[in-house]
C-alpha cells in the first residue's frame, strides 16, 4: 500500500518537471551583453575616458583646429612679422630701442616716443 | 529555385528540385554534423579566444537547461532569470581558465545553478512570511488549473527550502533534472552512498513538510 503523501509528493515532482520555459528574448539579449566583449579583452577600456572628452570638443574637425592654432601662435612667437611687432609697440605706448628697423622705415625715435 | 524555374521548359522539374535538395541536405548535414562535433568545453575556449560566435552557440545550447532547473527548484520566472544570468555571468568569468578535461561545462552549470537556487531558497525561508496564495480574478476552468499548478510548484519549493540545502540539492537534481546518483555525486562532489543517503532522506523530510497542505493543495479528495 502506498503513502497518500508519497503520491502527492510524486504528483508534485511531475508538475515540476514539465516545466520547460523558453528563454525570453530579453534574457537572451542579457546573457548576449555579459559575454560580449571577452573578458580578457577588459583593458581595452582605458579609452573610454578620452574618448567622452574628444567628443566634447567636438571630434577631428575641432582637435584639427586645435592643432592649426597652436602650430600658427607657435610660429608668431619664433619669427613674428614686423607689423605684428608694430602693433605691439602701439598698443604698449613704449618706444622701441632695438636696432632691428631699417633708417628707410618712415618712422623713427621721436615719431614713436609718448604717443 | 530560379534554376528550376529558368531551367523548367529544358530540364525535368523533378531532377531540379532532387539535385537542389540533395544539395541543401548535404549542407544541412555539414552544418549538423559540424555542431555536434563541437562539445560545450571547445565552445568554452573558442569565446575564451575571443569568438563571439562562440558565446551565442553556448547561449543558445546552454541557458534553456539552465533556467529551466531554476525555474523548477524557485518556482519563480523573475527569480529564475536572475539565476540563469548569473550562472552565466559565472561562465564565462570561468573561461579563461577553463581546463579540459576537469570536468563538463554542463555538470559545473548544474552545480552552480543549484548553488545560486539554495542561496535563494535560504532567504525565502528566513523571509517567510506565510505568503497568501493569490484568489484567481477570473473564475474559468483555464485560469483556476493554472493558478492551482502555480500553487503546487511553489509549495514544492517552499518545501524544498525547508530542507537542510544539500539535502535539497540532491533532491532537485535527482527528481526534478531526473540525473542519475552518480551524475549527482560528481555535480555535488560526494560518494554515490552519499547521494542515495540524502535523496532518501530528503524526499521523506519533504513529504512531511508537504503533508499539511494537502487540502490547500487540492489533493484531500485522492
Amino acid at each position: 500500500m502506498t503513502d497518500p503523501n508519497d503520491d502527492m509528493l510524486d504528483d508534485l515532482l511531475a508538475e515540476a518537471r514539465r516545466q520547460a520555459p523558453t528563454p525570453s528574448d530579453a534574457l537572451l539579449a542579457r546573457v548576449i551583453d555579459d559575454a560580449l566583449p571577452p573578458p580578457h579583452k577588459a583593458p581595452r577600456q582605458t579609452w573610454d575616458f578620452i574618448t567622452p572628452l574628444f567628443d566634447v570638443i567636438g571630434g577631428w574637425p575641432s582637435a584639427g583646429g586645435l592643432v592649426a592654432a597652436t602650430l600658427a601662435g607657435l610660429w608668431l612667437g619664433i619669427a613674428p612679422p614686423a607689423a605684428v611687432q608694430d602693433l605691439a609697440a602701439s598698443a604698449l605706448g613704449t618706444p622701441v630701442t632695438v636696432g632691428i628697423f631699417s633708417d628707410e622705415l618712415a618712422f623713427d625715435m621721436g615719431g614713436l616716443a609718448d604717443g | 529555385m530560379n534554376a528550376a524555374v529558368i531551367g523548367g521548359d529544358f530540364l525535368p522539374p523533378v531532377i531540379c528540385t532532387f539535385g537542389m535538395r540533395a544539395i541543401a541536405k548535404q549542407q544541412m548535414n555539414t552544418k549538423l554534423d559540424q555542431l555536434v562535433g563541437v562539445s560545450d568545453a571547445d565552445l568554452l575556449v573558442a569565446f575564451a579566444e575571443g569568438n563571439a560566435q562562440a558565446a551565442r552557440d553556448l547561449t543558445a545550447r546552454l541557458l534553456p537547461r539552465v533556467l529551466a532547473q531554476a525555474v523548477r527548484m524557485l518556482a519563480n520566472q523573475a527569480e529564475a532569470e536572475d539565476v540563469a544570468q548569473e550562472a552565466m555571468i559565472r561562465l564565462w568569468k570561468i573561461a579563461p581558465d577553463w581546463r579540459k578535461g576537469d570536468a563538463l561545462v554542463s555538470t559545473w552549470l548544474y552545480r552552480v545553478v543549484a548553488n545560486l537556487c539554495t542561496d535563494r531558497l535560504r532567504k525565502r525561508r528566513t523571509s517567510m512570511s506565510l505568503d497568501q496564495i493569490a484568489e484567481p480574478q477570473d473564475d474559468t476552468p483555464d485560469v483556476v488549473a493554472r493558478m492551482q499548478t502555480q500553487a503546487r510548484l511553489r509549495a514544492l519549493s517552499d518545501a524544498l527550502a525547508q530542507l537542510p540545502e544539500r539535502q535539497a540539492q540532491a533532491v532537485a537534481l535527482r527528481h526534478l533534472e531526473g540525473l542519475s546518483n552518480p551524475e549527482i555525486a560528481q555535480v555535488m562532489d560526494i560518494s554515490v552512498r552519499s547521494v542515495e543517503s540524502l535523496t532518501a532522506r530528503g524526499k521523506r523530510a519533504l513529504a512531511d513538510v508537504l503533508a499539511g497542505r494537502k487540502a490547500e493543495l487540492g489533493y484531500d479528495d485522492d
